[in-house]
């Protein structure tokens, strides 16, 4: 009894049995009133026939024999009764004797009514319902006329519908329960699949999905659950490739170190080469050390914000702090820097992650610029934000990569990844720490013309 | 709310007024004679004048079952359910005396030539003696609910109605004298001093109504003879030389002489419980139509709707 249509079932079987329970004790019931009622307006309307037959005076013997004569062929039990002891005649004075009618019976007789009673009769020891009606002449109870039924005989004949009615109620339950059973089935077959393609997807296949058929509560949830997987899946996707770009990564520089340093060790390179063998290890190992550092930064930053630490910043002072940290490498390859920045533009940020993100920036501008170039920085207020635009006149991005550039290892030229140094990780830490920043970031570029990059955050509001 | 509170305050003012007037009853003219009707299911006395015209009527908030006059100008209260018998004065209509009887109060009889009264309670089985005053006297005990009674010289005929026995009693020590089988249910006792004999009649046992009237010798309870008077005859009367009885069960008023002798027989009434002799015309109570009917020489002379439950009749004559 775990499954949820197997509940439900035995709860509308229940529900149905107790509706039939019931309906059959309201219609017995039913039953019984009405055909007590029939039986008691015959017995009245006998009763008044017979009553018509006395005349007046004392009850005489040929009227009770009339009587006796009409009841031998009736159904009912009729008989008249003039004996005052039976009548109650003495009740002011206590009687040793149990009358066949009462004080209160005695006293509406007189006034001429009929009485009818339904229960139990000492006299006849059973449950009987009876009609007593008056002879009275000159307000003197001369006699009754005694009608009665036993209520037993009506019970009875209620008795022979009973197994006809029972039968029916079996059967109708079960057609009932039947129908009930198919009608779950198919309401509950979508929970059932979805419930499959959970356990399918718990054993790890992500690419399991619901057909979603029907459009109520369980056909939302299917879609949701469809919605679901895919997100799982691409997540999924995402992490097994980022996990064969780092081993990718990381295995082509420690194959150089491996081989260079095991021919050192073994003598094959000579004296002159291995100057530059070691340089060549060094560099690698650099590079290394700079992809993990990365890595580690990228991780870190997905974990929260919780680690930044928010202050009042000149815009203006922290882009020339980056560019005095990037100024070295540009001085390399002989780039200028065109500046023009806005002195007032002040915001809210994490000092450090920002001076991160213009270095990136710059980093890149200076990588894929050529030699004798410039670069130009500037910033300004679009709207509610501190804009730093960085173009540089380089190789740019082809279009078709645009979008991918903020991907993690994603290299526009992947044949030049590892010479240029690059981890691929730089504009994946921009974009994180812009995120943080509830800002923006715009990448523009013609292909062979360079590429400017504008990242937005939003200005301090002035309270 | 301050008008409901003068409402109900006027209420119970006018509730003990009522009451204190149901205190005191409209007097009796000392020198009326009147033949007055215990009411039980409207408790209530009714009295009636020479020609059957209504005096007045009293009308009780307890549930009184009998009454006896006591004397001229005394009526003795009772009721089975009732702790206290109550003497009303019918010249002033105060309630003059309650006496403490205890429940179970069946009848009650008032001997003129000793001046008591005695009860008889059928809870207690007991017969009580008081005087006139309602000063307690003596009590013993009889047998199985003693209720109607008679007198005759120094005894009191006590039927035992749920009993087989008649007890003779003296009526100044109480002491029992006699006990005469007699069947059970006996009603009714009729002493005819002439014949010296005690009539009794009685409703009969079981299903079985009872048709006879049984004559006992006086002085030593043997069963003289049987009357034929069908149905139940529990009342009696003298009138002149004969004896009224009703027999309440066919509605019959029987004239007998003292032989036993069917004078007359008129089906009168619903159920007439009482019969009584006022003046010359013969009252009879019937239980069943409220009515009360006065007749000269068995005649229907007048009939009059009495309170509901006509159980017995009281007669003041004007012979005082």
């Amino acid at each position: 009894m775990k499954k949820i249509s197997s509940k439900l079932w035995l709860l509308m079987v229940l529900f149905l049995s107790a509706t039939i329970i019931f309906m059959y004790i309201f219609t017995n019931f039913l039953y019984e009133q009405l055909y007590v009622e029939d039986t008691k307006s015959t017995m009245i309307e006998t009763g008044e026939k017979l009553q018509t037959k006395y005349s007046g005076g004392k009850v005489s013997d040929q009227l009770i024999a009339d009587i006796e004569q009409f009841a031998a062929m009736s159904n009912l039990e009729i008989f008249a009764v003039r004996n005052p002891r039976e009548l109650s005649a003495c009740v002011p004075f206590d009687i040793d004797y149990d009358a066949l009618i009462g004080p209160d019976e005695r006293k509406q007789l007189l006034l001429g009514n009929a009485v009818t009673k339904i229960g139990y009769e000492e006299r006849f020891d059973r449950q009987i319902i009876s009609v007593i009606l008056p002879f009275t002449d000159q307000n003197r109870l001369e006699g009754i006329l005694y009608i009665y039924y036993p209520l037993a005989k009506i019970s009875e004949l209620a008795k022979e519908e009973v197994i006809l009615l029972i039968t029916g109620a079996i059967m109708f339950l079960l057609v009932a329960g039947f129908f009930v059973y198919q009608g779950m089935r198919k309401i509950l077959q979508p929970l059932d699949t979805l419930q499959h393609a959970v356990n399918q997807m718990t054993a790890g296949d992500y690419n399991v999905r619901v057909n979603v058929s029907v459009n109520d509560e369980i056909g939302h949830l299917s879609s949701a659950f469809n919605q679901m997987a895919d997100a799982i899946q691409q997540d999924d996707e995402a992490q097994k490739s980022f996990l064969a770009t780092v081993s990718h990564e990381l295995r082509t520089p420690i194959s150089y170190v491996k081989g260079y340093s095991e021919a050192i060790q073994k003598g094959i390179i000579d004296e002159a080469k291995r100057d530059e063998a070691i340089r060549l290890i060094a560099k690698e190992a650099t590079r290394m050390e700079r992809l993990t550092n990365e890595l580690m930064q990228l991780a870190r930053k997905e974990d929260s914000q919780a680690e930044s630490y928010f202050d009042m910043l000149v815009f203006a002072e922290t882009i020339r702090d980056a560019i005095r940290l990037v100024q070295q490498k540009a001085n390399e390859k002989n780039i200028q820097f065109v500046q023009q920045l806005n002195e007032e533009i002040i915001v809210i940020g994490d000092e450090e992650k920002l001076k991160q993100v213009f270095i990136n920036i710059l980093e890149n501008a200076i990588h894929y610029s050529t030699d004798h170039s410039s670069i130009r920085v500037e910033s300004s207020i679009v709207e509610s934000y501190a804009v730093l635009t960085i173009t540089d006149y380089g190789i740019g991005i082809p279009p078709e990569d645009l979008p991918h550039v903020t991907e993690r290892f994603y290299r526009v030229n992947k044949a030049r990844s590892r010479s240029d140094g690059g981890s691929g990780l730089g504009l994946s830490i921009v974009e994180q720490i812009v995120k943080q920043h509830k800002g923006k970031l715009k990448i523009k570029s013609i292909l062979g013309e360079g590429a400017a990059v504008s990242v937005m955050f939003p200005l301090m509001e002035e309270e | 709310m301050k008008k409901i509170i003068i409402y109900f305050f006027s209420c119970i003012v006018l509730l003990l007024l009522a009451s204190c007037d149901s205190e005191r009853m409209e007097d009796i003219n000392p020198h009326q004679p009147f033949v007055a009707s215990l009411n039980i299911l409207q408790p209530s006395l009714t009295f009636y004048g020479q020609s059957g015209e209504l005096i007045t009527t009293w009308v009780f908030e307890k549930g009184y079952t009998g009454a006896v006059l006591i004397g001229f100008d005394q009526v003795l209260l009772y009721g089975y359910q009732l702790q206290h018998a109550d003497i009303l004065q019918l010249s002033s209509g105060k309630k003059v005396k309650s006496i403490e009887v205890g429940l179970g109060i069946t009848n009650g009889y008032y001997d003129e030539d000793t001046s008591q009264l005695f009860l008889t309670n059928g809870k207690t089985n007991e017969l009580i003696s008081y005087t006139e005053n309602g000063q307690l006297k003596k009590k013993v005990k009889l047998r199985n609910y003693p209720m109607s009674m008679a007198a005759s010289k120094d005894y009191l005929y006590v039927i035992n109605y749920k009993d087989t026995v008649l007890s003779v009693v003296h009526k100044e020590n109480l002491e029992v004298i006699d006990e005469w089988p007699v069947s059970t249910s006996s009603q009714g006792l009729y002493v005819s001093h002439e014949h010296q004999e005690l009539w009794v009649g009685g409703h009969g046992i079981g299903n079985k109504p009872n048709k006879f009237v049984r004559v006992y010798n006086l002085s030593t309870g043997q069963l003289n003879r049987e009357f034929t008077l069908p149905l139940m005859p529990i009342a009696f009367s003298k009138a002149d030389e004969d004896i009224i009885v009703s027999s309440h069960g066919s509605n019959t008023i029987y004239r007998v002489t003292a032989d036993g002798d069917i004078l007359w027989q008129q089906d009168i009434g619903a159920n007439p419980f009482a019969v009584a002799q006022f003046q010359d015309k013969l009252v009879v109570a019937g239980y069943d139509d409220h009515t009360l009917y006065f007749l000269d020489d068995g005649e229907i002379q007048k009939q009059v709707k009495t309170k509901e439950g006509p159980f017995q009749l009281l007669v003041r004559g004007d012979s005082h």
